[in-house]
């Protein structure tokens, strides 16, 4: 099994004086390639920290981050720009697509910034796959809550990144679409063989994972393997005492 | 409510800097145009009361009304040319005058044109000041010897102290001066000063002997100054002379003289005033723009806020107050700030005038109503401006507050139709001004009603129409046109799709942030249109109606006798026609009728050898035969003199005086000819005196078998000596014609310049903050690898769109209103439609460049948003 990205010694510290917030205090992890891993815990936990961390969007105040091989933890700003258009998607909770692009130039955004060519037969795939062939033309406010975040997802995955990373991809949608979305990511693992991270406290989201890891003050504090709700509701009581 | 109101004004500074900077510039123009007046004011009334420093004026009994401006006038330059001229006092009078009791001295006022040769060699030419030359001597009161020694004799002039700076003479130097006719060698005996400051003119003093044969050959004088004994009133002085003086004479007090002499004076400085009024009110009303869209963004932004207080009970009109009291407070800081750089423009302006030799009064004077007008002026708009966006926030529902999208642009479905409809109504206008206008016919239309309008004021309404609809049409317009204008970026994947789409989702924005650099394009191009038409309607009838070879001109309006001679005696100069120019007096149209106050009116007439038209002018013949008309003694008339007199062929114009009635022979219309009657000039003779003919321009023609070419250099050399006469061929007179309307129009651009200023702010204005709006969206494309580069790139790609966007729209209103002025204005001499597409292309180019510079800052802004804090924005 190979390691798409890891964390060691993560430490990330908000504010100063009074103020001082430390939001990671020392996470290591493992991401697995072909995983779908789910990252929970209690508000302020610490979780979106983590996953902004892991992407390069923000950085950590100690500790390595590698990504693909490249320890990002030192790039600079332009190579982390970068590494965000080429290894990295991002699925985010809410406003994740230009509203001024249609669903095809959405999702081939990311190709367009890098001026690399889209893949045609993949980018069929991807577009199958979210079942979205027939709104491809049309806006994104044209669009339902969950049509956008697969769009949303298709454009993560169309420029086959090491890892997407997904921020409550479904805390916005109902139910028959969250189990959409959530589907699709599951597939985009098992059939398409890529590493997703994604940060969600909804249990039923959870469940969707290869893989949960519960985050509370700053600290790792439980992983488990093919879980089921029950399993994650269970381990969320036993943070909660 | 105020107490939030206030909290959002400084909460969000930045965004309002470039609202109060709008506000700011244009009451700075507003008060630097006041400004600007009351210290010309100052100045010439300190040069009235040192020129017309007399306790009282004996002078002609009859004004000179209506005399019309012959061309550019100015040569005369008397000390009291400032009122209306009038007819002349004999020099004689002075002595009566001395001797009558009261009297200190009497001195008659002998002055007129000069031209100083400076140092380096070359005539001094002033800017527009004129070059006068007067007797002084020791004693003169408002006179003070600084140097050397009075002048005597006609080879010794005084110079006044900065004419002695500019020309770089000093005492004892030796030069030449022009004085009447002829150049003469002279010494500078010494250097004056006055007490005002002569405001660039250049001063020469002369003996009294020398300036009344040069001014005065016939013994004739505009006016004799009289001071009184001491003890003696202005009123008492009026009294005693008034009985003694000859019928064709009177006598005012000094203070009526100066009067008079500052009224004609204001009411100049009131059109410069106006004129420069005008463009800071198109200063200030493009600043609206920027100040709608400013308040527009902050509601739309504050859209749940506001709908927060309207749940915790605050009422619309309260949320409409809060509103306007920030615009208030943009208005009276911008104002405030106006003020004091308008102040240090004027300043600015002052020291520039300075180091150009042209010094003006000290002080910047500003007075309380000019300011409460700045004030006024700035909040005014501010609060106008600030209403529209404010009803909007005002009619926010509560229960916005519980939503989270926000509220879509209206439609565009409405501006569409009405500015449609004001745009076409306004070209139905200039269409229907143009047909007024060049027709010729008493009824173009038919219609009565429509025949009685003024083509100017339908001309006016139209224009207005035209720009007012296409403000109002722009936002339904602005989507298709941009999708046009951006086909060029759209290879620039995903740059340009993404700055389309950003400049076309919120018409309205874009419409209103090229709606400010609309206006000033719009009149930058009818500029441009009335440049263009001016310089080819001008070269086509120059370039047809001239047919003598060359034309002797001067720069100082007069062409010295001597000079015509010494042309004239140029080997292989075929014919030569001097043209003297004069002022003739209608028999009053209300003679007989007993109307008090009714002045004779004036017409200017030109005297020409017989054989001149067809020989030195081929004039467009409206009616008649001009050659035939002089040589049979009758009178040429200018067609707009013709219309404006009621004159047709075979008519009799009276003169007063009675000596001779004028035959209208013929009707021309001519570019060249500024004279309202062409006449023989044995006629004119006999109708004025010579002293009161100019000699303005000198026709020359080369005789058979010699080559025009070959005659340039004897030409040359032979006006060399009197140092300001130029020799022209058709060509360069078509060009100096141009060159003056050149002149004015370069002085309306750099007024326009301005408002393109203001405009750019906008462009600013918008786009800095419409990315505080996106700060979400721009986090997302920075997230998924949009680099910094290609993120500013972006948005440059929107600045230029919304540049280019309001440039074309406002050079096809220009020029869709400038084409209508060859109709309109055909009697101004503009008859030829000229678009200068060269300046077009030019414009766009620069409003790339607009583009360009407006996006640096907000470009930079966007670039350096945090990711992440643009993505975790709630």
């Amino acid at each position: 099994m190979t390691v798409r990205a890891s964390a060691r010694g993560l430490v990330k510290v908000y504010g100063r004086g009074d103020t001082r917030v430390r939001a990671l205090d020392g996470v290591d992890l493992d991401l697995d390639a072909a995983h779908l891993t789910a990252v929970m815990g209690p508000s302020g936990s610490g979780k979106s920290t983590l996953m902004h961390c892991l992407a390069g969007l923000d950085t950590a105040t100690e500790g390595t981050i590698v990504v693909d091989g490249q320890d990002i933890s030192r790039m600079s700003q332009r190579r982390l720009t970068a590494l965000r258009r080429t290894r990295v998607g991002f699925v985010f909770q809410s406003y994740n697509l230009v509203p001024t692009l249609t669903a095809e130039e959405n999702i081939t955004l990311p190709l367009d910034i890098a001026r690399a060519p889209v893949d045609r037969d993949w980018f069929d795939e991807v577009v199958d796959a979210v079942g979205l062939r027939d709104r491809l033309h049309h806006r994104p406010a044209e669009l339902s809550g969950g049509q956008q975040q697969r769009v949303a997802c298709a454009r993560a995955l169309v420029s086959r990144p090491s890892v997407v990373f997904a921020d409550e991809p479904t805390g916005n949608l109902d139910s028959t679409s969250s189990a959409e979305v959530l589907a699709f990511l599951r597939r985009s693992v098992d059939e398409l063989g890529r590493c997703v991270v994604m940060v969600t406290h909804d249990p039923r989201a959870a469940s969707y994972a290869h893989r949960v890891v519960f985050l509370a003050d700053g600290r790792l504090a439980g992983d488990l393997r093919d879980p089921t709700q029950q399993d994650v509701l269970d381990a969320l009581g036993g943070l909660a005492l | 409510m105020t107490r939030v109101a206030l909290r959002g004004v400084r909460a969000h500074l930045v965004r309002f800097v470039l609202s109060v900077l709008a506000v700011t510039l244009g009451v700075a123009f507003v008060t630097g145009a006041f400004a600007f007046r009351s210290m010309l004011s100052s100045t010439f009334d300190d040069i009235i009361a040192t020129t017309l420093g007399a306790d009282a004026y004996v002078r002609g009994a009859d004004e000179l009304a209506d005399a019309p401006a012959q061309g550019g006038t100015g040569g005369g330059g008397t000390a009291t040319g400032f009122g209306t001229p009038r007819t002349p006092v004999p020099v004689a009078l002075a002595d009566d005058v001395a001797r009558t009791d009261g009297v200190a001295r009497a001195e008659p006022d002998v002055s007129g044109s000069v031209v100083l040769v400076g140092a380096d060699g070359t005539a001094v030419i002033t800017s527009g000041p004129p070059s006068t030359a007067f007797a002084v001597q020791d004693g003169d009161p408002g006179v003070r010897l600084t140097s050397g020694t009075w002048p005597s004799g006609p080879h010794r002039i005084a110079l006044e102290d900065s004419a002695a700076r500019t020309s770089g003479l000093a005492t004892g130097a030796r030069t030449q001066v022009v004085l009447g006719d002829e150049p003469r060698d002279v010494v500078v005996s010494g250097t004056f000063a006055i007490e005002a400051s002569p405001a660039g003119a250049i001063l020469v003093g002369v003996d009294e002997r020398t300036a009344l044969d040069t001014f005065a050959p016939d013994g004739l004088v505009p006016s004799v100054s009289v001071y009184a004994d001491p003890g003696t009133s202005q009123q008492q002085l009026v009294a005693a002379l008034a009985p003694t003086l000859p019928d064709d004479a009177q006598v005012v007090t000094g203070d009526e003289a100066r009067d008079e002499a500052s009224e004609g004076v204001e009411q100049i400085l009131g059109f410069v005033e106006t004129f420069l009024l005008v463009f800071a009110a198109i200063s200030l009303f493009v600043g609206a723009f920027i100040i709608t869209n400013t308040f527009a963004m902050s509601v739309r932004e504050r859209m749940r806020e506001l709908a927060l207080l309207r749940a915790l009970g605050a009422s619309p009109q309260q949320v409409f107050r809060s509103i306007l009291a920030q615009a208030v407070v943009v208005g009276v800081l911008g104002s405030a700030l106006g003020i004091v750089s308008g102040a240090g423009l004027v300043v600015l302006i002052q020291r520039v005038l300075a180091a150009r030799g042209m010094e003006l009064a000290g002080s910047v004077p500003l007075g309380a109503v000019p300011l409460a007008v700045a004030v006024a002026g700035g909040v005014g708009v501010s609060l106008a401006a600030a209403s529209v966006p404010a009803r909007r926030a005002a009619t926010v529902p509560p229960v916005q507050a519980m939503r989270d999208d926000v509220r879509p642009e209206r439609s565009v479905a409405t501006p569409a139709v009405v500015g449609a409809a004001v745009t076409l109504l306004g070209a139905a206008l200039l269409v229907l001004a143009a047909a007024l206008g060049s027709s010729t016919d008493e009824t173009p239309t038919g219609l009565g009603l429509l025949d009685d309008l003024d083509p100017r004021w339908v001309l006016a309404a139209g224009a207005a129409g035209v720009l007012v609809g296409a403000l109002v049409l722009s936002p339904a317009l602005a989507r298709p046109v941009l999708a046009v204008l951006a086909w060029p970026v759209l290879p620039l994947r995903p740059l340009g799709r993404l700055a389309r789409g950003n400049v076309t989702r919120m018409p309205r924005r874009t419409a209103n942030t090229a709606g400010a650099l609309m206006i000033g394009m719009a009149l930058v191009s009818v500029t441009g249109v009335i440049a263009a038409s001016a310089d080819a309607s001008v070269r086509s009838i120059v370039d047809q109606e001239m047919a003598a070879d060359y034309l002797v001109d001067s720069a100082t309006f007069t062409v010295p006798a001597g000079a015509a001679d010494a042309v004239a005696a140029v080997p292989g100069v075929g014919e030569t026609d001097p043209v003297r120019l004069a002022t003739l007096e209608l028999r009053s149209r209300s003679d007989g009728s007993g109307g008090a106050g009714a002045s004779p009116a004036g017409v200017s007439a030109a005297g020409v050898r017989p054989g001149f038209f067809g020989r030195a002018l081929d004039p467009v013949t409206v009616e008649g035969d001009p050659a035939a008309a002089l040589a049979d003694g009758q009178a040429v008339v200018r067609r707009l003199a013709a219309r404006d007199h009621g004159w047709a062929v075979g008519d009799t114009v009276s003169l007063r005086g009675g000596t001779r009635d004028l035959v209208v022979g013929a009707v021309i219309d001519s570019q060249v000819v500024t004279s309202d009657v062409v006449v023989p000039q044995d006629v004119l003779d006999a109708l004025v005196p010579e002293r009161q003919q100019s000699l303005r321009v000198v026709y020359v023609t080369a005789a058979d078998g010699t080559r025009p070419e070959a005659l340039r250099d004897g030409l040359v050399a032979a006006v060399q000596p009197y140092l300001v006469l130029s020799v022209l061929d058709p060509e360069e007179v078509a060009s100096s014609f141009a060159d003056q309307v050149t002149r004015v129009l370069n002085i309306l651009y750099a007024l326009l310049a301005l408002s393109v200023v203001i405009a750019l702010l906008g462009i600013v204005n918008t786009l800095a903050l419409s990315i505080i709006e996106r700060t979400r969206e721009i986090g997302l494309l920075r997230a998924v690898g949009l680099g910094r580069l290609q993120l500013a790139g972006t948005i440059a790609i929107e600045a230029v769109l919304i540049s280019v966007y309001g440039t074309a729209l406002g050079t096809a209103v220009g020029i869709g209103i400038g084409a209508a002025l060859p109709g309109v204005l055909a009697d101004q001499g503009l008859t030829t439609l000229a678009v200068p597409w060269g300046q077009v292309l030019a414009v766009l180019g620069g409003a790339v460049v607009i583009g360009l510079v407006a996006s640096v800052w907000p470009g930079i802004r966007a670039a350096r948003l945090p990711v992440l804090d643009a993505v975790t924005t709630d």
